[in-house]
């Protein structure tokens, strides 16, 4: 097909796009539906050629995820904490006065049941799917990253020299506190529940094994990692930070003395945000340029999805199925693009 | 002249000084004032007074170490933290104001905005402006090394309660200030009145302007303890061999980067019609060339250190060993 040399390719012929006019936070799906939660308190719901916007916070929205029952929870620099369901209705879960809510992580369980957790200062709060409070977890500094194992039994919040391992379901609340000295700023675990990532303030990315205290040090990057992303078998790891796409095995011993597959590299523009496919070993990517690219890590083939210049890409999300990508951007760009059959 | 910084970049000013000395009083006449911008402000959650301002952002002043093998590089995490988000909304205002708690040390909030690449991408330092109480200030400096330390870092002084003291007071502590910093403006207030543009859009630390005022005249004190912060400067007549400079500013802040607060400079390389502007805080420094010299006016570099155990005449034989041969 000839027609492929068009980087916007994919974006004209599967794509639908929108200038939104403010910053692009985060992106997420429930179902089909995309929503784009943006620096002007809005949440911009994507359905086809239909987008919706509600007025989710009074300021910034800082942080976006499913929920359990379906619609999405955003934290925001209004101090709330809110759901906004699928018919476009807004219920508060909690309010924090003037502190920020800056992360929010969710548990998407079967038949509606799931757990919810958002990030105020040093505390982390976690609440079931209807909404009622469970507890309330201390750190030792502001949580800078919170994430769920993908079973939803433990969650886990990055801050200043190392991260904080709690089950959900312990009576008594004590961390498993995973040390490193340094300020970490980001967080992932890997699917398969044995390891935790941290991003370094220092450009470069910290790892523990749980099962054996191992630590993991992944460096050379030449900026800070925003967004980190396992793909779902969690034998690699797609991080930003770097000038391609950095994808770090986590197999075979790894990623303990092995290099990681670059991707995507070579024009020396910063990748700023990454999001695994979630059935294939794909990754979705984008740079600070605005360009987003497919990357097979098998075959290595960069399949790119929108050209440059719609401003630095700062959310990326899949559909749970793996048929859509939704795209932002920090200049307010924001794109739905269908990768099903046809 | 071309400007080294992009036009874009959000100023930040950071209010300083102790508890009591007039920090909210001044950071409401700034928010209060009809100037028509609108400002972000970060507040400590020890605040002394209400601040009404439609974008307030607490905060916890956490310093963070840096693991890059320098043992004073400290950030404020949570300022790294706001800044970003704060930049999610960046068109809701036009300046960023941070308010530090009264024993805070100021170093880690000016290092976060060298060390930091995402502040540093988004924003610039335009100037620590410091409030002191005229009749407390000399028993602070008794008392603490954070009160000296603002002092030091301070581009903007405002000598705040000045009705509360005699005409001799206030000139002795106002020698006093300028024993510790002399090349800093100091404003003399009553409830901290003064007018907004004498604190704001200083570009203190734009490299351009960064020895652009003529320090104030002093008198050296006959008794000097080192362990009291001193400012000091230089001058070198010949063009500056860059290596050599490097060289011994290099291993200087290495070596002595805890005593030394600030360093600024302005040089003449050799073979060089472009001003070279360089400034440090303890031992993160920043450089760059900067607008030509002005025909006709001696290229005379000059370089200012503030700090504490300053060996005078070791610095001046170092600066001026960095004169081409």
């Amino acid at each position: 097909m000839s027609e492929t040399a068009s980087p916007d390719f994919l974006l004209e012929t599967r794509g639908i796009h929108r200038a939104l006019d403010a910053f692009v936070v985060a992106t997420a799906f429930d179902g089909p539906q995309a929503a784009f939660a943006l620096g002007d308190g809005t949440l911009r719901i994507a359905a086809g050629e239909e987008w919706r916007t509600i007025t989710a916070h009074d300021g910034a929205i800082l942080a976006l995820s499913p929920h359990p029952r379906g619609g999405f929870v955003t934290g925001g620099d209004d101090g709330k904490l809110r759901h906004t369901d699928p018919l476009g209705e807004i219920a508060e879960i909690a309010a924090f006065g003037s502190k920020w809510v800056e992360h929010v992580a969710a548990h998407i369980g079967d038949k509606g049941r799931g757990l919810i957790a958002c990030s105020v200062g040093r505390a982390a709060h976690v609440y079931d799917a209807a909404g009622e409070k469970l507890k309330t977890l201390d750190h030792p500094s502001s949580v800078s990253g919170l994430v769920f194992d993908a079973k939803g039994k433990r969650v886990c919040a990055s801050h200043y020299n190392g991260a904080s391992l709690w089950f959900v379901g312990a009576k008594v609340d004590s961390p498993r506190v995973l040390e490193w000295k340094g300020s970490h700023i980001g967080i992932a675990i890997n699917p398969d529940g044995d390891s935790v990532v941290t991003a370094m303030q220092e450009n470069s990315l910290h790892g523990w094994r749980l099962s054996d205290g191992q630590h993991m040090r992944m460096s050379g990057y030449p900026a800070k990692t925003a967004a980190l992303s396992f793909t779902r078998n969690g034998k690699w790891l797609a991080t930003s930070g770097a000038d391609s796409i950095v994808i770090w095995p986590f197999h075979g011993g790894g990623p303990m003395g092995k290099i990681p597959t670059e991707l995507a590299g070579g024009d020396g523009i910063l990748c700023t945000y990454v999001a695994s496919h979630p059935q294939h070993e794909a990754i979705a990517a984008g740079f600070a340029d605005g360009l987003v690219v497919l990357a097979d890590i098998t075959s290595q083939r960069i399949l790119p999805v929108a050209a440059p210049g719609r401003g630095p890409v700062s959310a990326l999300a899949w559909s749970a199925d793996g048929s859509t990508l939704a795209i932002g951007s920090e200049t307010g760009f924001a794109a739905v693009v269908d990768f099903s059959k046809r | 002249m071309p400007d080294t910084q992009a036009p874009d970049l959000v100023p930040v000013t950071v209010l300083t000084g102790y508890l009591g000395a007039g920090k909210t009083t001044l950071l409401n006449r700034i928010l209060s004032e009809n100037h028509g911008r609108r400002y972000a402000v970060v507040i400590n959650e020890f605040g002394e007074l209400g601040v009404d301002n439609d974008l307030v952002v607490d905060s916890d002043e956490e310093v963070f170490e840096m693991n890059n093998g320098c043992i004073c590089c400290t950030v404020r995490g949570d300022l790294i933290r706001i800044v970003g988000g704060l930049m999610k909304r960046r068109d809701k205002f036009d300046g960023i104001i941070i308010e530090t708690t009264g024993l805070a040390n100021p170093a880690p909030v000016a290092q976060t905005f060298f060390v930091d690449e995402g502040v540093r991408a988004k924003t610039r330092l335009d100037a620590i402006v410091t409030v002191v109480d005229a009749k407390h200030l000399p028993q602070r400096l008794e008392d603490s090394h954070e009160a000296e330390d603002q002092i030091a870092f301070a581009d903007v002084i405002v000598l705040n309660k000045t009705d509360l003291v005699t005409p001799a007071e206030l000139e002795d502590v106002e020698r006093r200030i300028r024993a510790i910093n002399r090349f800093a403006v100091i404003h003399r207030t009553e409830r901290a009145a003064l007018p907004i543009e004498q604190i704001m859009d200083q570009g203190a630390f734009d490299l351009a302007r960064v020895l652009e005022r003529e320090p104030a005249f002093l008198t050296e004190d006959t008794h000097e303890h080192n362990e009291e912060v001193r400012s000091v400067s230089f001058e070198a007549q010949r063009p500056i061999d860059p290596e050599k400079f490097n060289a011994w500013i290099g291993q200087l802040l290495a070596e002595k980067g805890q005593d030394l607060l600030r360093t600024k400079g302005i040089l003449a390389y050799e073979g060089e019609d472009r001003r070279f502007g360089f400034q440090a805080v303890h031992m993160i420094a920043d450089g760059d060339f900067i607008g030509a010299w002005k025909p006709g006016t001696p290229r005379t570099s000059r370089i200012v250190f503030i700090g504490r155990n300053l060996n005078r005449p070791l610095l001046r034989r170092g600066f001026e060993s960095c004169q081409a041969d």
